[in-house]
């Protein structure tokens, strides 16, 4: 299991695709940067309209802080997808070359072949997420310095910078098990569809309704409070003054569940499968 | 003699017309003013706490600085609001141009009773239409005031003294009212929910900010 592992990485480090994936992260982040620049100079315009009737501003409002938002909002459409990608190419890659019959002509048994690729794509998921929020500080923190982070979200919230800064990494924390979720939804299409094209299209297409279904106001219904679409934005609790860490720890929870069901669901598809 | 006569009711007349004024001016408030006017500057530290349900902000800090006639000036390391009006404790605008007085009586505040007049400008180039002070007599000096300006609305500020002596208050709060925020739905975050009742019967909210001032360095008049 741990040489499948190991095989895994290997391969997913050898592939120029990993780093095409990290290289448009990169490039992602410094477009949305610079139009979050001018994005969050209207965004603190508009917020503090009525504010100037009343009050004198001292200090920076637009800094790292706010960028690191408005790209934490901004990617977590374009990230999945390009995870998407990655990982489902990490099985439709050997569906189409043939390298599966190869594997298998050698005692490696199937579980454990699915379950690595489970791993490393998570593996992979977690550091990419890393590498995002690592590169979208660095920058942000370098060209715009640290600052308060201004937030509305039912009230208008102001976070000092150190406080600012935890919140932001415990969103990309939580974030990363959203992501988690969309890695090990697509490599489980990948094994239900085993084409590269039809698999990305499944998978944008699955990408698009989510979005549409976080979209939709359910109220305080039970459908609302369990939906994958709505779990996988727990990471925005973190911008409420007061953290509702219960209600991220069971939506947090709960998505961990649904992705070893959606897991095991794939495990079992593929185990059941004929590889050719 | 009948020039005489013209002459002593002219100066009678211009006598008693400034007895008037004279008594149009409050002699308490005259008093405060007095102790008001001897400070040509002062320094002090200060934190900041807004007391409203839209907006959540930890406690800020930062350095006041005050010199006679000259606007105040601020620093903070933090991001701060500082509210337009009411933060000149010294009252020097209110003061600033020729006013009459005209006693409200008395009114009780946390058990005390405190005297009330209201101030009413007597030259255009004042900021204020009118404005009402509460005043404690006993120690001279402003307990809380109700300022309606021209321009900007009304305001009402709260001050509070650790000092019996102290003239400038430890704490002072200012209590303001802003129309609703109106934000597109694109810059909401995307937990925000919507109520549509409660925000179109919140057209204007109410809150306050609470300075506690500390460490004062008071400048009087040699």
């Amino acid at each position: 299991m741990r040489v499948l592992f190991w095989a895994e990485l290997f391969k997913l480090c050898k592939q120029r695709r990993t780093y095409y994936a990290l290289g448009a992260i990169l490039i992602m982040e410094i477009i949305i940067l610079f139009s979050a620049y001018y994005q969050g100079r209207s965004f603190i315009d508009l917020l503090l309209t009525n504010f100037k009737e009343t009050f004198y501003f001292e200090g920076n409002l637009l800094n790292g802080n706010l960028l690191v938002y408005v790209i934490l909002n901004t990617l977590w459409f374009h990230l999945p997808l390009l995870l998407m990608i990655i990982i489902s190419g990490l099985l439709t890659a050997e569906y189409k070359d043939g390298t599966l019959q190869t594997i298998f002509l050698q005692p490696v048994q199937k579980l454990k072949f699915i379950a690595a690729k489970y791993l490393a794509a998570i593996l992979f998921t977690l550091v990419s997420v890393v590498f995002l929020m690592i590169t979208a500080f660095g920058l942000s923190y370098a060209i715009f310095g640290q600052g308060d982070l201004i937030v509305y979200l039912d009230t208008l919230n102001f976070y000092e910078p150190d406080d600012a800064f935890r919140r932001l990494v415990w969103a990309f924390f939580s974030g990363s098990v959203t992501m988690v979720f969309y890695a090990v939804a697509s490599l489980t299409m990948a094994i239900c569809f085993k084409d590269a094209t039809i698999t990305w299209i499944v998978a944008a297409f699955f990408l698009i309704v989510s979005s549409l279904l976080i979209r939709i106001d359910y109220g305080d219904s039970l459908f609302g409070e369990i939906l994958y679409a709505k779990l996988g934005e727990s990471w925005q609790y973190f911008f409420h003054f007061e953290i509702p860490w219960r209600q991220i720890i069971f939506n947090n929870g709960l998505l961990i569940v649904y992705s070893m069901v959606i897991m095991a669901l794939g495990m079992f598809i593929f185990t059941k499968k004929d590889i050719s | 003699m009948k020039h005489f006569i013209y002459l002593f009711y002219t100066f009678g007349a211009i006598l008693s017309c400034t007895c008037v004024h004279a008594q149009q001016v409050d002699g308490d408030l005259l008093a405060i003013k007095e102790r008001l006017d001897a400070i040509i500057a002062y320094e002090a530290e200060m934190s900041l706490d807004i007391q409203a349900d839209f907006i959540k902000m930890p406690t800020k800090y930062a350095s006041v600085t005050y010199t006679k006639n000259q606007p105040l000036e601020f620093s903070s390391d933090d991001f701060i609001l500082i509210p337009k009006k009411g933060l000149d404790v010294t009252m020097s605008q209110l003061f600033e141009h020729p006013f009459i007085t005209v006693n409200r009586g008395f009114e009780k505040q946390d058990g005390k009773t405190y005297k009330v007049v209201n101030v009413i400008p007597n030259d255009d180039k004042s900021d204020y239409s009118i404005a009402k002070i509460v005043m404690d007599t006993v120690i001279t000096r402003i307990v809380s005031s109700e300022i309606h300006t021209k321009k900007e609305g009304s305001f009402t500020l709260q001050m509070k003294y650790t000092d019996k002596k102290a003239i400038l208050p430890e704490q002072l709060e200012i209590f303001f009212e802003m129309e609703r925020l109106r934000l597109p739905f694109n810059f909401l975050g995307k937990n925000a929910k919507i109520d549509r009742k409660k925000m179109r019967s919140q057209e204007i909210q109410s809150g306050s900010i609470l300075l506690n001032f500390k460490d004062y360095k008071i400048k009087y008049h040699p």
